[in-house]
């Protein structure tokens, strides 16, 4: 009974083989169409969890805890001397000053990074040097006037093949030099692509911020599980500074990303939506030469259960086909071409685009949320309205 | 009896507006190995009682026994099922489907019936040979003559080797050498046994000499002259 119950589910699925291959224009239309709002969704998917997954791979060299001063609600220049009062609090590795502002460079109309701190001051494991690609970071002793480390986009706006020498304005005008020492890892893209760091001293000049004070102090903890606390007890030592600590930091990049890639997801499940009422629309209705091959098919011994199982079966091959082909083409496009579709909605419009490299996991959890938003109201958008169909009363097929 | 039809009624749309009485107390039978021809103008109720013949919808009223089965109280799935191992078809304009192959229609019916591919392919073979027409087994339908489509109809019709064999108006679209062919067909058919009744009112099938009887329908009713 099994093996004949089998049988005839495999004729059955030869049969919706053979009626999509007769209805080959059509099967391939609505196959393209759903693939490609597939490739939409999954696209969006997976960039967005690559995205996510690079920031928080970054950010392992971020400060565990920043700090900086507020006033009126906005940012202002911290005091190096706030440093001093953090010494009572236990389990403070280092307190290292930094200043971290942007350069507009007025003739490539781009906004550059600067980040500027004491990189011999750092404490070890957070020197950044496991990101550079090539170069290295000023060790303590070593002479840091003048150097700077960039990123990849800044080589290329700088027009820096050749040489490795630039020069920024200071707010009088007058040029600063400063002499390439590192680049970047491009697999740091998504933080550094615009990033210009120097030292501490340099960027003072360069942004004419006065001696004295910073505009962040970043704190590097001995225990990473005691982040928090610590960032307690700073904030009561010092109440008018805002306390940002790294998970605080990941957890923004994640809304962020996670806000983007759910404003352009709800666009893509409407469009989603529209090809599943045109599905059903499609579904519910049937041409002369269909309701003929219905009845055809009844008077010939064919159930109404046999006919929704065609139906079945030729949806779950077309969306499966569509599954397949907009999941694998998401893939391409997210790993190979960077999310070329989606960059400018989920990462801004910076001028200074980091081109990424984003490898995304493909977790089994995600898969299934696409095959459930995808698939499954395709399935029931052309299986329900097909009952109908199917009851297409057998003697139409006779004559008057 | 193979057929037993007594006092058979069918209505449709019963107790709506649109309300048709198709046919009034039909008495019927006819006996296993027989040829008989339902005639009658169009609308006069002869695909209706064909389609009960058939097992495709049971009568409003009367009872109607198919190979020893009543079908006032089958429901549906049961008439299908029954339908499936008892009557073949052959249709006005035979329905077959024009982008399937030759083969591919004559094994339609054995698909739900869970039949290998190798035993359909094997049957149809068998039937193609039989009317001459193997060579057509993988042309497409709608690429082959009409006399050629003729005999894919009826090897359909006999793939499942059914006892029973109802024809609705088979010459209708035929000229007359096809239509005598038709039926020295069908000749052969009731010499191997089958019983076959057709709907027509082609003089070519009622007065040919296999017809054993014909039975005039009219209004819905047996006309007795």
């Amino acid at each position: 009974m099994a093996r004949h119950n089998l049988e005839k589910q495999l004729n059955i699925l030869e049969y919706a083989l053979s009626s999509l291959w007769r209805h080959r224009l059509k099967s391939l239309s609505v196959l393209l169409v759903f693939g490609a709002v597939i490739f939409l969704l999954a696209s969006f998917q997976m960039v967005t969890q690559a995205l996510s997954d690079k920031a928080k791979q970054v950010l392992v060299h971020t400060p565990e805890i920043t700090l900086q001063k507020m006033s009126a609600g906005r940012q202002e220049a911290i005091p190096l001397a706030y440093g001093d009062k953090l010494a009572g609090i236990f389990g403070i590795r280092r307190v290292v000053p930094r200043i971290w502002g942007y350069y507009f460079d007025e003739v490539r109309l781009a906004n550059y990074t600067v980040m500027g701190l004491e990189v011999a001051e750092m404490p070890e494991g957070a020197r950044l040097d496991t990101t550079l690609a090539k170069g290295t970071m000023p060790r303590p002793g070593d002479d840091a006037q003048g150097w700077a480390v960039i990123g990849y986009s800044i080589t290329n706006a700088l027009d820096l093949a050749g040489r490795d020498t630039f020069s920024l304005f200071r707010p009088d005008l007058s040029l600063k030099p400063f002499v390439v020492r590192g680049e970047f890892s491009r697999d740091t893209d998504i933080l550094t692509n615009d990033l210009i760091v120097m030292n501490l001293a340099d960027a003072r000049d360069l942004f004419a911020i006065p001696a004295g004070l910073v505009t962040d102090l970043c704190v590097y903890v001995a225990n990473p599980t005691e982040i928090e606390t610590i960032a307690k007890k700073i904030s009561e030592t010092l109440p008018g500074v805002r306390v940002l600590t790294r998970p605080q930091i990941q957890k923004t990049y994640q809304v962020v990303f996670g806000w983007r890639s759910g404003f352009g997801s709800i666009c893509l499940l409407s469009a989603l939506a529209a090809f599943v009422i045109l599905a059903w629309d499609k579904a519910s209705g049937l041409s002369p030469e269909e309701r003929r091959e219905i009845a055809i098919l009844k008077i010939l011994g064919w159930e109404t259960s046999d006919i929704l199982a065609v139906r079945f079966w030729e949806s779950v091959i077309v969306s499966g086909l569509a599954c397949l082909v907009g999941m694998t083409a998401a893939y391409i496009h997210v790993v190979y071409y960077a999310a070329s579709l989606f960059r400018p909605v989920l990462m801004g419009w910076s001028v200074l685009r980091p081109n990424l490299h984003l490898l995304p996991r493909l977790a089994a959890g995600d898969i299934l949320l696409i095959l459930a938003f995808t698939v499954l109201p395709y399935l029931a958008a052309t299986v329900i309205p097909a009952w109908r169909s199917a009851t297409v009363p057998a003697d139409s097929a006779l004559g008057g | 009896m193979l057929i037993e039809l007594s006092q058979v009624s069918k209505i449709y749309n019963q107790g709506r507006a649109n309300e048709v009485r198709a046919l009034t107390g039909i008495d019927l039978t006819v006996e296993q190995g027989s040829m008989v021809c339902l005639k009658g103008p169009s609308g006069s109720g002869k695909s209706t009682l064909l389609a009960i013949i058939g097992c495709i919808f049971p009568p409003t009223s009367g009872k109607a026994a198919i190979a020893e089965r009543q079908l006032a109280r089958l429901p549906d799935r049961f008439l299908t099922l029954h339908r499936r191992e008892t009557i073949g078809f052959i249709f006005q304009r035979f329905n077959i489907l024009p982008e399937l192959t030759v083969l591919e229609n004559i094994t339609l019916p054995l698909l739900p019936l869970g039949v290998a591919p190798k035993e359909r392919r094997q049957r149809a073979h068998e039937l193609l040979e039989r009317f001459g027409i193997s060579h057509r087994a993988l042309f497409p339908a709608g690429q082959i003559s009409g006399g050629e489509l003729q005999r894919v109809a009826i090897a359909r019709a006999l793939i499942n080797n059914q006892p029973i064999i109802l024809a609705d108006e088979p010459t209708a679209h035929l000229d007359t050498t096809l239509s005598r062919e038709f039926m020295a067909i069908m000749l052969q058919l009731k010499a191997a046994g089958k019983t076959i009744v057709i709907a027509s009112h082609d003089p070519l099938v009622f007065e040919h000499p296999a017809i054993d009887r014909t039975v005039t329908i009219q209004d819905g009713r047996i006309h007795v002259p």
